[in-house]
């Protein structure tokens, strides 16, 4: 094996028969992943851009060209302004929230104390629940009337029916839902960090909190940026928190409702799905550009060793 | 050691998730649709893909798919029966009423719709219209079973289009009156009979309500337009749809008119927020309200209920003083089959076996709904004897005491959901201030204008 890798190196520019078969496997190895890619993303997405013109038929027959009708209706809907202000509002409250706490908690189980392997456990454990129960459960805490929080407080509040307060109760079980697995990638970028430099600063005098600012945080920045990059687009995407816990005639849908929830309304409920997929776009445009942003701020704080 | 435990642990909590979640679905149920449209047994699932929808049944089974799990032991029973007697074998399949519909589009879209299944008027006109349920007419010519005379007209008429009949029909529906005894004892105040008229139910709703907020007159939320405010409605003369279904008629004086009634109504309902987080069913369910009207397909799932079998009766629907109308909406399901089925002959066995006056007996004697057959309906009065359940069939007699009855179709356009989600979202503000009921039915009136002036390009 070695000796013919060697060779390989030797003829650069020609290929022989045997370095054919090596990428023709190779291809085929990849084969499954690929067309997966094609057929369950890029192919969906190639068709609903295309079905953004049509105002589409029933079962997908009988689709009529529109145009840009469907993005004019879009840019004079307020609903979907709103929603998508909601959407944001929601990511604002679930990425900074799950990334600190995470951090913190991936500091303190980093540490050898007791029982940490069951705390890590517990902290993971929203991570492994199922969505939609996790969303059932908290909905019968969030009850008025009938829910854990308002009857072992005593208090009366509109937690998930009032438009004011409904989309922090919403981000609070966002959080409570990624922290553990921000948790455990915070605890994978944690274990990487050489404990010589901790050795080093403690020689020198550093304190616990020195020791994290100037050691641990700038080492950690690449899982960092990781997990701040995928929180922000997962958090775009909410849509199952939003669609169980809130019941359509629950007051404060106006006010909570996210951009996928809209998109599922038009495209699933409404048969629109030409203007869903619009929606989808937007949401998909507005992710590009965050993205963006974000490789382009990455140069000024994330630090590669 | 320790990765033993962390396993254990999470294969724990995966378990109790899965708990959390079947009796999550349990407790939220919402009548809107006429069915229990359960939250917590969706799963989350929004991916839909056909094949999801084909169980995993033996290749030769037929498959029936269903959304309604308090009718599925009864279904079953019917279902092996038909086993039994022709050798053909069925799977049997319950998705609840929201992924019952994203799934069958999605399976209808792909081509590989179940065997055999429920249509609804929400949608039927949608999947008539566009070939995707099997012409049923040259069956029914050359059978000796079926004759669809013999079926409540407004349930075949839901399944006819272009004169073609689509469905054999299953069951109907009707709305009554629920309250709890305890309470009107309490109060001192005689139960609801048919002599009672909405006024009646204001008085006593409002002798019902506490001021401490511990129990309330009534309870109607804003999305309960089936079991609730169209029942008000119809009976006022009022209307929800024109008589051809080109044009709304919620902004009629008539049907404002009712709408303010259901407006002082509201004073003696929990706040709409409650409401909203808790259905008119668990308010019920949970002694908080004297009062709400239900459907009788929520039955099933009353009876096995303690509180409601200790506590709780029916009685018919009140009726209207000025128009002495007591009008309740009902509706109907019926039995469909794919239009591309490998086998249409096998498919109409079942649809056949299912319309049959036996079977519509036994549905009905094991007290999964009333029956579409005429006249097999009287032994499902007698399915439990926890409540009395004449008023549900009393309604479809022409006259109880003093009122005329009237059953009204559920109100149904080619695409029903997008204007009553609309109308639902609407009436969320004169729910939170019913002094806006009025300009909030005209809201609802040009909405629902606007969106079935869209469904005419479609359905042409």
């Amino acid at each position: 094996m070695a000796g013919k890798s060697g060779v390989t190196k030797a003829k650069k520019h020609k290929m022989t028969k045997w370095d054919k078969s090596q990428a023709l496997w190779g291809w085929i190895f990849i084969l499954p992943t690929m067309a997966g890619l094609i057929i369950l993303n890029i192919w969906p997405l190639i068709q609903s851009v295309y079905q953004t013109f049509f105002r589409t038929g029933d079962f997908g027959k009988g689709n009529v060209f529109v145009g840009l009708e469907n993005y004019q209706q879009l840019f004079q809907d307020t609903e979907v302004w709103q929603a998508l202000w909601n959407t944001f509002k929601y990511s604002l409250i679930e990425v900074p929230f799950s990334i600190i706490l995470g951090l913190i908690l991936a500091v303190l189980l980093n540490k050898k104390i007791a029982g940490r392997t069951f705390y890590r456990a517990v902290f993971f454990l929203p991570m492994v629940a199922a969505p939609a129960a996790v969303a059932m459960v908290w909905r019968w805490l969030y009850n008025t009337k009938f829910g854990l929080i308002n009857n072992i407080f005593h208090t009366n509040i509109e937690w998930i029916s009032n438009p004011s307060t409904a989309w922090i109760s919403i981000g609070v079980i966002g959080v409570w839902s990624v922290l553990g697995y921000n948790m455990i990638l915070f605890l994978a970028g944690l274990q990487e960090i050489p404990y010589d430099y901790y050795e080093a600063a403690q020689v020198d005098g550093a304190n616990g909190v020195y020791e994290f600012f100037k050691i641990t945080l700038p080492l950690l920045s690449p899982t960092v940026f990781f997990v701040m990059v995928t929180r922000i687009i997962g958090a775009l995407q909410v849509f199952d928190l939003i669609y169980m816990v809130m019941d359509k005639s629950n007051p404060a849908l106006p006010k909570t409702q996210s951009i996928v929830y809209l998109f599922y309304q038009y495209s699933f409920v409404n048969h629109n799905k030409g203007y869903g997929s619009a929606i989808a776009l937007l949401l998909v445009i507005c992710v590009l550009i965050i993205t963006a942003i974000q490789m382009k701020l990455q140069k000024k704080w994330v630090f590669y060793y | 050691m320790k990765k033993q435990i962390f396993a254990g642990a999470l294969a724990g909590v995966m378990a109790a998730s899965l708990t959390a979640c079947g009796s999550g679905s349990g407790t939220t149920t919402a009548g809107a649709a006429g069915t229990t449209t359960t939250a917590g047994a969706a799963g989350g699932t929004t991916t839909t893909a056909a094949s999801e929808i084909k169980g995993s049944g033996s290749s030769d089974a037929l498959e029936v798919l269903i959304w309604d799990t308090n009718q599925q032991p009864g279904i079953q029973k019917i279902l092996d029966k038909f086993t039994e007697e022709t050798g053909i074998k069925t799977d049997l399949q319950v998705k609840d009423w929201n992924s019952y519909w994203t799934a069958l589009e999605a399976a209808a879209t792909g081509g590989s719709l179940p065997d055999v299944f429920w249509m609804h008027s929400n949608n039927s006109q949608m999947y008539m219209n566009n070939g995707m349920l099997l012409d049923l007419d040259p069956y029914i010519e050359k059978s000796s079973t079926i004759d669809l005379s013999n079926y409540m007209e407004q349930v075949t008429q839901l399944y006819t289009y272009n004169g073609k009949h689509y469905a054999i029909p299953k069951d109907y529906d009707t709305i009554a009156l629920w309250y709890n005894k305890t309470m009107f004892d309490e109060a001192g105040l005689s139960y609801p009979d048919e002599t009672w008229t909405w006024d009646d139910v204001l008085t006593a709703a409002e002798k019902l309500t506490k001021d401490d907020g511990s129990q309330y007159g009534f309870s109607m939320s804003s999305d309960n337009n089936q079991a609730g405010y169209y029942n008000i409605i119809y009976s006022h003369g009022g209307s929800v749809l024109s008589e051809d279904k080109t044009k709304s008629e919620f902004d009629s004086a008539k049907t404002i008119e009712a709408m303010e009634t259901v407006g002082k109504l509201l004073k003696y309902c929990p706040d709409p927020s409650v409401m909203s987080e808790t259905k008119d069913d668990a308010l019920i369910e949970s002694g908080t309200v004297a009062m709400c009207t239900q459907g009788s397909w929520m039955v099933p799932a009353f009876k096995q209920n303690d509180y409601m079998t200790a506590n709780c009766d029916v009685a018919i629907l009140p009726y209207d003083k000025e128009t002495g109308v007591r009008a309740s909406i009902c509706n109907g399901l019926g039995w469909a089959a794919s239009a591309k089925t490998t086998r249409p002959d096998d498919c109409w066995k079942l649809l056949e076996w299912l319309g049959s006056k036996d079977m519509q007996e036994m549905q009905a004697q094991l007290g999964v709904t009333m029956s579409a057959y005429n006249n097999t309906s009287d032994t499902w009065v007698n399915n439990t004897d926890k409540f009395n359940l004449k008023p549900y069939l009393q309604e479809t007699e022409a006259k109880t005491g003093n009122a005329t009855n009237k059953l009204v179709l559920r109100p149904y356009t080619y695409n029903t959901s997008v204007w009553e989600d609309q109308m639902n979202k609407d009436l969320v503000t004169a729910w939170a201030d019913p002094s806006k009921m009025a300009e909030t039915c005209k809201q609802v009136a040009a909405d629902m204008n606007s969106a079935i002036s869209k469904e005419s390009a479609k359905s042409n």
